[in-house]
């Protein structure tokens, strides 16, 4: 940071959508930041997108309505946009943008950092361990969340995702160690219920303390959306590789990231990809998922769970698809589910952490998780295949031990999946909730678990 | 023997045999009821220990609200009380800077301050507006300067100056207002690290 400050351009060339084109620029870098003065003195924040023959198009965080042509200036700041960190940024609240909403003055600077991120040193890159309970049973259990992971959640419109999100940001802890742990809560374009929701959740729980929120409304500019991933994920990373703590980065709604993303693309009249969302909507999404992760000889992480609504609940959709083939695993929450009553409504025979078996076992969760989350995921896919053959035969064509299985699917759904929106189990006793549901069927249908584990836990009846 | 006693006999059986089978009936409903009793325990001592454990949990969650939140609170409080004192040392120094000396050091500030914003506009044709303090010392120092005028117009500022190129097109805020705010963020970490000591 300098006192120097930069040059204030006033020959406005065009505002088209969120983009202004300023023109007689020069030594204007891409990316670089810039003020938007309006003519009232209103000021707004924008970066450079491009760059040539003497033009600069800026993208205005704060949208552009209200400025025009004349009137309206451009400065220059001479840096790309930088995030103020410090420890004393855990507890307190901020917009998209990164500015303190809580009415508390902005924090004191330790460092400033460039929210765009440094690319990780893939060779310094520690490879996902060791386990982060959520005190959800479903994903503790069979989707484990592991530190540096980056797991999504798949949801629908309507659904219960920011209620689940709200509980993993309370309840989640790092266990059997001394190291700090923390939560950064991105909102992106939620509607204001619900970023009042997640405030006070987390206020009433005392988990604040811990966390870091930033907060974009729906009504807030679309534009600024591109940028509030990007400060809580620079916040998160301070967090993690400056002060050596865990953190666990929760970043809800990503599809209306995408939606700002394709606004930005239609308005700079960019040749469109699928669905009208530009063609680099993967390597931008990349840009903002590749940033968990450990790193070598440095204590803390950035564990990363991005929600996102798939629109029409469809999975192929570009949103859906692309960040699926960049996160390790997904977390896909159902629609009949949700309409049975059952919370939290996730499908586990299309979900899978792809590195959960890196995070479980002796010493991390217990020694029999993997095999009894084998087996449970075994008797509930076997007992969907039986619910399907009893639509058509009916329950009396069905034999003895079809019926357990109906069992095992009823007792999956009402006694594990099933859990109160403040019920915060621990490990053991989601897989004790595990053991009790396999523990329906006769020991010889157990066959993804050792032996010595049937004698140590199935539970007669 | 009479009637009488025969009846006495009988009825006297009868309550023997009676009082046997009521005596044999408590000892049967004392047995099954210790033996539900013993078969009851364990699953009295599991209930006992889940509401304990429940109770534990419960009592954990209202400890980690209750200092969380007093925690919380009283950083904000520090927080506010820091950003007071800030507050005072920029208003004492605002005060100062308004008072200072146009001395000779002030118009070499003056005179960097001038080859600054050439460096920076890419122009040497500028026009120069400051305010009514500073008017002379820039004044005095634009022969330095080819192509740079004093605007008629002045400004409100500490201290400074701000130009533009002559056709309009580009500013460049170097007042001592721009300056301070511009180094804010890094002014206010520095005192800030003072009051901690």
């Amino acid at each position: 940071m300098s006192a120097q400050g930069g040059v204030q351009y006033s020959k406005i060339a065009e505002i088209k959508g969120p983009l202004v084109v300023v023109d007689g620029v020069e030594s204007v870098a891409f990316d670089e930041l810039v003020e938007i003065q309006t003519t009232d003195g209103q000021r707004r924040l924008g970066k450079v997108l491009e760059v040539g023959n003497r033009k600069a198009i800026v993208q205005v965080f704060e949208g552009t309505t209200g400025l025009s042509v004349s009137g309206t200036s451009a400065k220059f700041v001479g840096k790309v946009m930088e995030m103020p960190v410090s420890e004393q940024v855990l507890g307190r609240v901020f917009d998209g943008l990164g500015r303190a909403i809580d009415g508390l003055p902005e924090p004191i600077a330790d460092k400033f950092i460039d929210i765009n991120g440094a690319p990780m040193n893939p060779e310094q890159r520690e490879y996902p361990r060791d386990f982060i309970q959520t005190g959800v049973s479903v994903i503790d259990g069979m989707l484990t969340l592991v530190r540096g992971q980056k797991l999504p959640i798949f949801s629908g419109s309507g659904m219960s995702h920011n209620i689940l999100a709200a509980q993993i940001a309370r309840q989640a802890a790092v266990v059997g160690t001394s190291d700090e742990f923390a939560v950064v809560f991105a909102a992106i374009g939620v509607q204001y219920s619900e970023a009042e929701y997640f405030r006070r959740s987390l206020e009433e729980s005392g988990a604040l303390k811990r966390s870091v929120l930033f907060l974009n409304l729906a009504d807030d500019p679309a534009i600024e959306r591109i940028i509030t991933p990007r400060v809580a994920l620079t916040v998160a990373e301070y967090l993690a590789y400056d002060l050596g703590m865990h953190v666990l980065v929760i970043l809800t709604d990503m599809t209306n990231y995408a939606e700002a993303l394709r606004e930005i693309s239609a308005a700079r009249e960019e040749v469109p990809g699928r669905k009208g969302y530009p063609g680099y909507l993967y390597t931008d999404l990349s840009t903002i998922y590749e940033r968990a992760g450990r790193l070598r000889d440095k204590k803390g992480s950035v564990t990363q769970m991005p929600i996102l609504t798939m629109p029409s609940d469809d999975i192929t959709h570009p949103i859906p698809d692309l960040t699926g083939y960049i996160t390790e695993g997904q977390i896909v929450l159902g629609r009949d589910l949700f309409r049975q009553g059952v919370y939290p409504p996730v499908n586990i025979l299309m979900s899978l952490s792809r590195i959960m078996k890196d995070g479980i076992g002796e010493g991390r969760t217990r020694g029999d998780h993997q095999e009894i989350s084998n087996q449970n995921y075994d008797a509930y896919s076997r007992a969907q295949e039986v619910r399907a053959l009893a639509g058509i035969v009916g329950k009396a064509g069905l034999t003895g031990v079809d019926l357990k299985y109906l069992e095992v699917g009823d007792g999956f759904e009402k006694e594990f999946l099933t859990q109160g929106v403040d019920e915060n189990r621990t490990i053991d006793e989601t897989l004790g909730l595990q053991w009790k549901v396999v523990s329906l069927l006769p020991k010889n249908e157990l066959t993804k678990v050792k032996d010595k584990f049937i004698d140590q836990y199935y539970q007669e009846r | 023997m009479g009637i009488d006693s025969a009846l006495e006999k009988t009825v006297e059986k009868i309550l023997q045999n009676t009082e046997q089978q009521i005596i044999s009936n408590l000892k049967d409903a004392l047995k099954s009821s210790q033996q539900t009793l013993a078969n009851s325990q364990s699953s009295l001592e599991q209930e006992y220990d889940k509401i304990l454990a429940e109770g534990k949990k419960e009592a954990e969650k209202l400890e980690k609200q209750i200092i969380g939140n007093a925690d919380l609170d009283s950083r904000n409080k520090q927080l506010l009380l820091v950003e007071e004192s800030i507050e005072k040392v920029f208003q004492k120094a605002i005060a100062k800077l308004q008072t200072a000396d146009r001395n000779e050091s002030y118009s070499k500030l003056i005179s960097s301050l001038i080859k600054e914003s050439i460096d920076t506009i890419g122009t040497s044709e500028i026009i120069v507006q400051t305010n009514s303090k500073d008017k002379s010392v820039v004044q005095s120092l634009l022969s330095k300067f080819p192509g740079a005028t004093l605007s008629a117009d002045q400004i409100d500022c500490l201290g400074g100056i701000r130009v533009q190129s002559k056709d309009g097109s580009m500013k460049f805020d170097n007042t001592l207002d721009a300056r301070l705010d511009r180094l804010n963020p890094l002014i206010r970490k520095d005192i800030a690290t003072k009051f901690r000591g």
